[in-house]
């Protein structure tokens, strides 16, 4: 991959660092008789500049990676990095710093604190941290997004796609190390869909974002560098430059 | 983060509004309050001030007693008149002249006495000088003659008396008629805080007012230029032992400060009361936030996700909790200001007139009711801000499913440690006693039981709503569910309703108690057939010569007149009853413990109830130092020891004793033995004493009706100052129903699209509240029961013998909670009937 911007992050990370890596991830639930392992071990890397999918059946565990990597949850074993700063040695305060300044995030639903008007759930991580906000990129980021007419909107006044483009530029304006997407389109028709994918994969190829984004549809997996597939919480296979026919392809054999 | 907050305040003004109803009604009270006794006070002070302020030196009778804690001011003994003339001898001194003081009280044209609820009827000199009266004459002229009284203008108005007119007026001796020389009014106000003056001349009034040849203070004023220091030296170097002189300024503060100190014991009732509707405002608040910091879970959990940290989550609900309560303390600050303007005008329907000032609003007004009023909200908010913290970042995922696991045995363990100790303290309280504690104590097992009010709620709940199951069929069967379906939620909601019915429970046992005590005290105390007492409340003495008329009223056997003073015991001031040692019998009950009764008495013994004599340390023959305002120290042999009687109080003498220690004291009550009362006999006995129309003639059995319509006058008082703190444990669960029907807007959706009616749904919502209700109702009333109990046992004591559990009223108060329950539902109720239902099943 070529660099054809400065990419805009300016953290500590060297290159070489992947942008969050997972070594012997282990998460399990429940209680001795019924013990459920979501993550079987996993050792994965996610590099820096590039839009990895993450593929999987329900319960192979891809949620919980996620939700592991991204500090929201607690591996029983295992280490996961965001760059070079391994998550388990963070304290709650250390945490939420880390999401506020280096992690991005779009959920498939409820990403937007209702009382809040659109910008103003933009703009919130950097109001939480109390810093400013980079008012040319947040410019170029709503108007990328085409929600620069919906900025006093209220949450319930936007349809779907809104709500989830919104949700993207909030992610991607702090220029974070990483944005974790978990099924962004889940809850889109296919046109809205689609433009969210482009834009996604705008902000890897144009700013060189590092997204990683847990999906079960081949053709939003497609827009990815590679592709990442998990089954009963362990990495099985892996696909670099997808196209949705090799996805499929993939996914069959998998499903087999 | 503050943005957010604002936000959310702004979305939801409706529920804050609801929930600040609460502070606002509490902090409206405690403001209320303190503009009044401030305004009262500054009223009083610049009165006072007015009145000595060309007074320079009064001299009068040292305080008799040292220990004055009883209030009223300091007794003293009148002074000889012979005084004036060596003080106007004196060079310095313009004008001298001396006061007197004393009862007497109008009678109205319709031939009743002129009564003022409580304030005293007041007989005094007048003074000509208008430097030194406190009288300004506002129409007519001052009284000059024997036969001439000037009348406070605050009875000429309400009787409509005019100058000229004849007033007949009860005195210590044989009421006389008086012509009405001119109108009078005390300082700028109609008269002192409701009592009435009739002012005579000097001579007269030392003659009615029963003082011939003494003053009761004598007024000095310096001549212009005169050393005040040395004149006031010069002053106290004539003056007989046991007289002193000090100054106007020093009266002036002396008459304030025993107004403060009645205004102050005035507000401190009121307050509490304030302070317990804010208690039970907290319990809402702390609801409310709970419930609220509950349905916010995933919006507090996506904040946490996008990077607020748990100190922002925190405080972002106490900065919501601290909004809140600053508007609502402001606008109860607001309110209150009304509200002493309110009570102002109640009391002068009272016909208290108060001299007129302009309102007081005192800065520490405005920072206690901030105070007061923002902490209880922040207090209150503490807990559900630190459950908010306590949600993880992962709970803003759809598939998030909380952890529900909230450790009930830690709470079990935490609320009764928490009401252990409320009761240590309580009982501690109660048999020291010492009122902080028993408060301390109370707040402590509320909140204790508040705590443990969660285990009990599922079964209670599912107990409660079985018949209402059973009569709405499935509305009431799903208000039932509802009402079980979250345990902490349900007790929450009911607790403050379960304080507030604590409360009521707690007065109704211990003034059903005080009721029971009351008669069966008489029963054990008065064997006369007839009291005669003066009318007013029985609020201060009347003539004299009651007891004479009395006795010569054909029927009447016995009579026997009872006074009550101050001495002092072993250098502690107490109260002293006096009783005729004639025809005891017929009219006391005094039962002896050890000694004898009425020789005793008649011998100038002391007698003692057995309480005191425990107490005390005393027994029949032990000899006590005692001191009398008139007559100094000496002392006294104990000549009998009686069992509790309410009449007669601790300390009792023989009447013969009394009337040659005390300067002609005023009878309280006068006591008949007819044999019998019949309604000739009453008729005899009325027509007997019609020359005094403001006694009180009562049989026994009327007597005890009217102790007891005492206590219940009072316990009136009480509930309705106790009705504040339930109707905001009613707008609380007001509040949380429209929350649950918010909540379950969806659920509500579904229930009406698949044929539920909308009365069905009004029922549901209305079955769940008489659930929350009447749960908290129950509690609360056992838990008073308990309190009431223990109140009452332990005045056992202080005259309350007996104990008495008035169930008819406490099932009153359930099924008024059950009713009080069905009408806080209706607005939510109607709110849930009217959803749309497309609408709502498309609710997430």
């Amino acid at each position: 991959m070529t660099l054809t911007q400065q990419p805009p992050t300016e953290g500590p990370v060297p290159p070489t660092i992947p942008a969050a890596r997972a070594v012997d991830l282990v998460k399990t639930y429940g209680s001795d008789d019924a013990v459920v392992r979501a993550l079987d071990g996993v050792t994965v890397e996610f590099a820096r500049g590039q839009f990895t999918a993450v593929m999987g059946p329900s319960g192979s565990g891809k949620s919980t990676l996620m939700h592991c990597m991204a500090g929201l949850d607690t591996p029983t074993s295992g280490q996961a990095f965001i760059g070079d700063q391994e998550i388990g040695q963070l304290d709650d305060a250390g945490l939420t710093q880390l999401r506020r300044d280096r992690i991005g995030f779009v959920f498939q639903s409820f990403n937007l604190v209702p009382t809040l008007t659109a910008a103003e759930n933009i703009t919130l991580p950097a109001d939480l941290a109390g810093t400013k906000v980079d008012r040319e990129w947040f410019d170029y980021l709503v108007g990328q997004l085409g929600i620069a007419d919906r900025l006093s909107h209220r949450p319930n006044e936007m349809s779907g796609g809104q709500q989830q483009r919104a949700a993207c530029a909030r992610a991607l304006i702090g220029r974070p190390d990483l944005v974790f997407a978990d099924e962004p389109t889940g809850n889109l028709d296919s046109n809205s869909s689609a433009e969210m994918l482009a834009f996604l994969r705008r902000s890897v190829s144009e700013f060189h974002q590092s997204i990683v984004m847990v999906t079960h549809d081949a053709r939003g997996a497609a827009y990815a560098d590679r592709v990442v597939f998990l089954a009963d919480g362990n990495v099985v296979d892996e696909l670099l430059s997808p196209t949705v026919d090799s996805v499929l392809e993939q996914m069959k054999r998998l499903g087999s | 983060m503050w943005k957010v907050t604002r936000k959310g305040l702004l979305a939801h003004k409706l529920r804050l509004a609801l929930t600040a109803v609460a502070i606002v009604l509490g902090v409206t009270f405690i403001s209320g309050t303190l503009v009044l006794t401030d305004t009262l006070h500054a009223t009083f002070t610049t009165l006072f001030g007015h009145i000595y302020q060309n007074v320079d030196f009064e001299v009068r009778g040292k305080a008799a007693f040292t220990d004055n804690s009883g209030g009223g001011g300091a007794v003293r003994k009148p002074i000889p008149d012979s005084i004036v003339s060596s003080v106007r001898r004196l060079p310095g001194v313009a004008y001298a002249e001396g006061t007197v003081g004393g009862y007497a009280q109008f009678v109205a044209p319709d031939g009743q006495a002129v009564t003022t609820g409580g304030a005293p009827t007041i007989g005094l000199s007048f003074d000509p000088n208008p430097q030194l009266s406190s009288l300004r004459v506002s129409s007519g002229h001052g009284p000059t003659t024997p036969n001439q009284v000037a009348m406070d203008a605050g009875t000429a108005n309400k009787y409509h008396f005019h100058v000229g007119n004849r007033v007949r007026i009860l005195l210590i001796g044989p009421p006389q008629t008086f012509t009405i020389s001119g109108i009078v009014t005390f300082g700028t106000a109609d008269n002192l805080a409701g009592a009435t003056l009739a002012a005579f001349d000097l001579s007269t009034a030392q003659h009615v007012l029963g003082q011939p040849g003494h003053l009761s203070a004598i007024d000095v004023l310096t001549q212009p230029g005169a050393d005040k220091a040395q004149v006031q030296r010069a002053i106290a170097a004539t003056l007989p032992p046991g007289v002193e002189v000090v100054t106007g300024q020093t009266v002036a503060d002396e008459a304030t400060g025993s107004i403060n100190q009645a205004l102050s014991f005035f507000s401190t009732a009121l307050l509490v009361f304030a302070f317990i509707s804010l208690f039970v405002g907290g319990f809402t608040i702390f609801n409310t936030f709970s419930i609220t910091v509950g349905q916010r879970t995933r919006e507090l959990a996506l904040l946490r996700i996008v990077g607020a940290s748990r100190r922002q989550v925190f405080r972002s609900v106490l900065v919501e909790a601290l909004i809140m309560g600053v508007v609502a303390s402001l606008v109860g600050l607001g309110l209150g200001v009304l509200a002493a303007l309110g009570l102002e005008a109640l009391l002068k329907g009272f016909g208290i007139t108060l001299p007129t000032g302009p309102l007081v609003f005192a800065s520490r007004t405005v920072i206690a009711a901030l105070l007061v009023g923002v902490g209880v909200t922040v207090v209150s908010a503490i807990g559900p801000a630190r459950r908010a913290v306590r949600i993880p970042p992962v709970a803003a995922l759809a598939d998030y499913r909380g952890e529900q696991a909230e450790s009930s045995r830690r709470r079990i363990v935490i609320g009764s440690v928490i009401a252990l100790i409320g009761v240590a303290a309580l009982v501690l309280g109660l048999t020291r006693p010492a009122i902080q504690l028993v408060g301390i104590g109370a707040v402590a097992i509320f909140l204790g039981i508040g705590m443990l009010a969660p285990v009990v709620a599922r079964p209670m709940s599912s107990l409660i709503g079985r018949p209402l199951a059973r009569l709405f069929g499935i509305p009431g069967r799903l208000g039932r569910e509802n009402s079980m379906r979250s345990p902490r939620r349900t007790a929450q909601t009911s607790s403050a309703l379960m304080v507030g019915l604590a409360l009521v429970s707690t007065i109704a046992v211990f003034g059903a108690s005080l009721s029971k005590s009351a008669t069966s005290s008489v029963d054990n105390a008065v064997s006369a057939d007839y009291i005669v007492s003066a009318s007013g409340n029985g609020v201060g003495g009347f003539s004299a010569s009651v007891a004479d008329a009395a006795a010569k009223v054909p029927g009447v056997s016995a009579t026997s007149t009872v006074y009550n003073g101050e001495f002092e015991v072993r250098r502690s001031l107490t109260n002293l009853t006096a009783i005729s040692t004639d025809h005891l019998s017929d009219t006391v009950i005094l039962r002896m413990d050890a000694g004898s009764g009425g020789p005793a008495l008649a011998a100038g013994r002391l007698l003692i109830d057995s309480n005191t004599a425990t107490t005390k340390h005393l027994a029949v023959g032990s000899v006590v130092p005692v001191k009398f305002a008139q007559t100094g120290t000496s002392t006294m042999r104990v000549g009998g020891i009686f069992k509790p009687n309410a009449l007669l109080g601790s300390y009792v003498v023989g009447d013969g004793f009394f009337l040659a220690h005390f300067n002609r004291p005023l009878p309280v009550a006068v006591l008949l033995h007819t044999g019998g009362s019949t309604a000739a006999t009453t008729h005899a006995v009325k027509d007997g004493l019609t020359a005094y129309p403001n006694l009180k003639i009562q049989t026994r059995a009327e007597f005890q009706k009217s102790q007891q319509a005492q206590v219940n006058q009072l316990l009136g008082l009480v509930y309705a100052l106790l009705a504040l703190a339930v109707l905001i444990a009613l707008i609380g669960i007001v509040n949380t129903l429209m929350l649950s029907v918010f909540e379950r807007t969806h659920e509500i959706g579904l229930l009406r699209a698949v044929g539920m009616k909308r009365r069905q749904v009004r029922a549901m919502i209305r079955s769940e509240s008489v659930i929350l209700s009447l749960f908290g109702a129950i509690i609360g009333v056992v838990v008073g029961t308990a309190l009431g109990v223990a109140f009452a046992s332990s005045l056992k004591q202080q005259g309350i013998t007996d104990l008495v559990i008035p169930f008819g009223s406490l099932v009153v108060f359930l099924v008024l909670a059950a009713v009080l329950g069905l009408a806080a539902a209706s607005w939510p109720a109607r709110r849930a009937a009217k959803l749309d239902v497309l609408a709502a099943i498309a609710a997430e």
